[in-house]
């Protein structure tokens, strides 16, 4: 372990450029899709948490469903349809940085509509209830929603951005793990297990740590303003 | 009635908890008393590697790699088993690496990877080796990135990024290398997703030609151009209990094990290793790629399904023994010493 951290220290002030390399296309690759996902989630989220109507039950199991989608079988259905022979082929997105983002958002937007609705459904009741004496339209009700929920959409902005960084099984299957390309921090550490090179694996394991406090670190600064 | 069922849940969790972590706390003195005094004497840290060599060189042990085009004409099937005509396929990227890398400079460089770092070569040039005259033609817009699909060995050991920068500096293309077991990589050619595949695995080499993947590059005669070779090493822990070490062969070595019932790692993953390995093991024993095959010998077989270097992992740690490739084998122990 020691000589791991050794290793991590000296890998991050050498500048290898391999490295350098890695964490361009990890940091691509993580805060592209959760922002993506966040977009696209929050909003189905907030409507799925405040809205009454038949089906609602139905659509969270299908969420909850989704969201425990074991990342390997995304990345499989993601392989398989813009393969080389899969329905999709011309758009020749495989093994691309695009392709993983589109594995990552579908495997995260589920977690961010899951757990924007279950705050929601739980702060809508009283919001809506003010909404309804001042007259306030669809729209608005919908904005005073947003607003409310804002610190937990930075959290869940979080659980998205972990998840992006973390996962592994998705990313190497669509975005092979090729060098300067493809090849993420999660994926490298695989490549430096699967060779033997543990101290190697575990040394990029702590950079990686080390980018991801610094960011939760950062948001949930922002996070602590919002709430003031 | 709502709260009294979360409540005795909560209580059945933490139960659980607690239960689940006494049993493994609990040092029950009496009974490990007398197990804990051998173990005293801590291991040290395994700096140095206990898995050795025990047989190589052996005819039976040679290990091909052959470079083999994949043809867009193939008959392509998707997941479905429908046909697919207009699978993209850089061919004349992928001639003009096949082209570079059989060049008799290009071979001679591979010839002499590892012999300064590891004191031996990694892989040896086949005495009949097609060798290419050129010309290599440089890259155009369309064909710039050459995808080859290939082994882990030939990854991991380095040979390719030894190799490789050096074809891209030189005439402008970009490779994209993927590397799995040898079963993966000729995979992944079928599924349309690679120009070339550099394998190794004589059986499954010819059932891709066969099948139609393969096309012949021009000036060569063959779809197969089997240009590289080491050998596979059977290695083992250095006490050897099986006698694998004096075998008069490898086959009488791989009988040993099996009769002794010794711990034996297979990659398990149709990999060429595992493809070799299979073919090793006495006839009678009926051992195949399917799991029911060596279900009966799970007290000894291990297979693992995993790459060379976790495989040998494993067998360091089950004090096992494994068949491997020469290369990742001395690549993987000189990384071992920082473990």
């Amino acid at each position: 372990m020691r000589t791991a951290l050794k290793d991590a220290a000296a890998l991050l002030f050498s500048g290898d450029r391999e490295l350098r390399g890695i964490l361009a296309v990890t940091a691509r690759m993580s805060v592209g899709s959760s922002v993506i996902a966040l977009l696209i989630g929050v909003p189905i989220g907030i409507w799925l948490g405040s809205a009454r109507f038949r089906g609602r039950n139905a659509l969270v199991v299908l969420n909850r469903t989704l969201m425990g989608m074991p990342p390997v079988v995304c990345g499989l259905l993601f392989y398989l349809l813009f393969s080389g022979v899969g329905p999709f082929r011309s758009l020749r997105l495989l093994f691309t940085v695009r392709i993983m983002v589109m594995a990552q958002v579908a495997l995260i937007t589920p977690l961010v509509v899951g757990n924007m609705e279950s705050y929601v459904a739980a702060a809508a009741p009283p919001v809506r209830e003010t909404a309804k004496g001042l007259c306030l339209p669809a729209g608005k009700v919908f904005l005073l929603l947003v607003n409310e929920s804002l610190y937990q959409v930075v959290s869940v902005y979080l659980i998205a951005f972990a998840r992006a960084i973390a996962e592994v099984g998705a990313v190497s299957m669509v975005g092979g793990a090729i060098a300067w390309k493809t090849n993420v921090m999660t994926t490298a550490i695989m490549q430096y297990t699967n060779r033997g090179d543990f101290s190697m694996g575990v040394a990029l394991g702590v950079i990686l740590m080390a980018a991801s406090l610094a960011v939760n670190a950062g948001v949930t600064a922002l996070q602590g303003r919002l709430g003031q | 009635m709502k709260r009294l069922s979360v409540i005795l849940l909560c209580f059945l969790m933490t139960a659980g908890l607690l239960s689940g972590c006494g049993g493994g706390k609990d040092p029950a003195p009496g009974q490990d008393a007398p197990a804990a005094e051998p173990a005293a004497p801590e291991a040290p840290a395994s700096e140095t590697v206990d898995t050795v060599i025990l047989k190589e060189a052996d005819d039976q042990m040679l290990n091909t790699y052959t470079l083999m085009a994949v043809d867009p004409a193939a008959p392509f099937t998707d997941a479905d088993g429908n046909p697919v005509a207009d699978v993209a396929v850089n061919t004349a990227g992928a001639d003009a690496l096949i082209r570079w890398l059989l060049l008799p400079e290009t071979l001679e460089l591979a010839a002499g990877y590892g012999r300064e770092e590891f004191g031996d070569s990694l892989f040896y040039v086949r005495e009949d080796a097609p060798v290419s005259s050129g010309p290599v033609e440089a890259a155009s817009g369309e064909t710039r990135t050459i995808r080859l699909s290939t082994t882990t060995s030939v990854n991991d050991s380095g040979l390719l990024s030894e190799l490789l920068p050096l074809f891209e500096t030189a005439y402008g293309y970009t490779v994209e290398v993927q590397s799995a077991g040898t079963g993966k990589a000729i995979a992944a050619a079928k599924y349309g997703n690679a120009d070339l595949i550099l394998v190794h695995s004589k059986s499954q080499e010819e059932a891709f030609a066969a099948d139609g993947f393969a096309r012949i590059v021009e000036g060569f005669d063959s779809e197969r151009l089997s240009f590289l070779y080491n050998y596979f090493v059977l290695c083992g822990p250095s006490a050897d209990p099986a006698g694998a070490g004096e075998a008069a062969g490898v086959l009488d070595a791989f009988s040993s094990i099996a009769s002794g019932k010794y711990v034996f790692i297979s990659r398990g993953d149709g990999s060429g290793t595992h493809t070799k390995e299979l073919s090793l093991w006495p006839e009678e024993l009926g051992i195949t790629a399917e799991a029911e095959s060596f279900a009966d010998y799970t007290d000894w077989y291990v297979s693992a399904n995993a790459g060379m270097g976790a495989c040998l992992v494993m067998a360091e740690e089950l004090g096992g023994y494994i068949l491997t490739d020469k290369a990742t084998y001395l690549t993987f122990f000189a990384n071992h010493g920082v473990l």
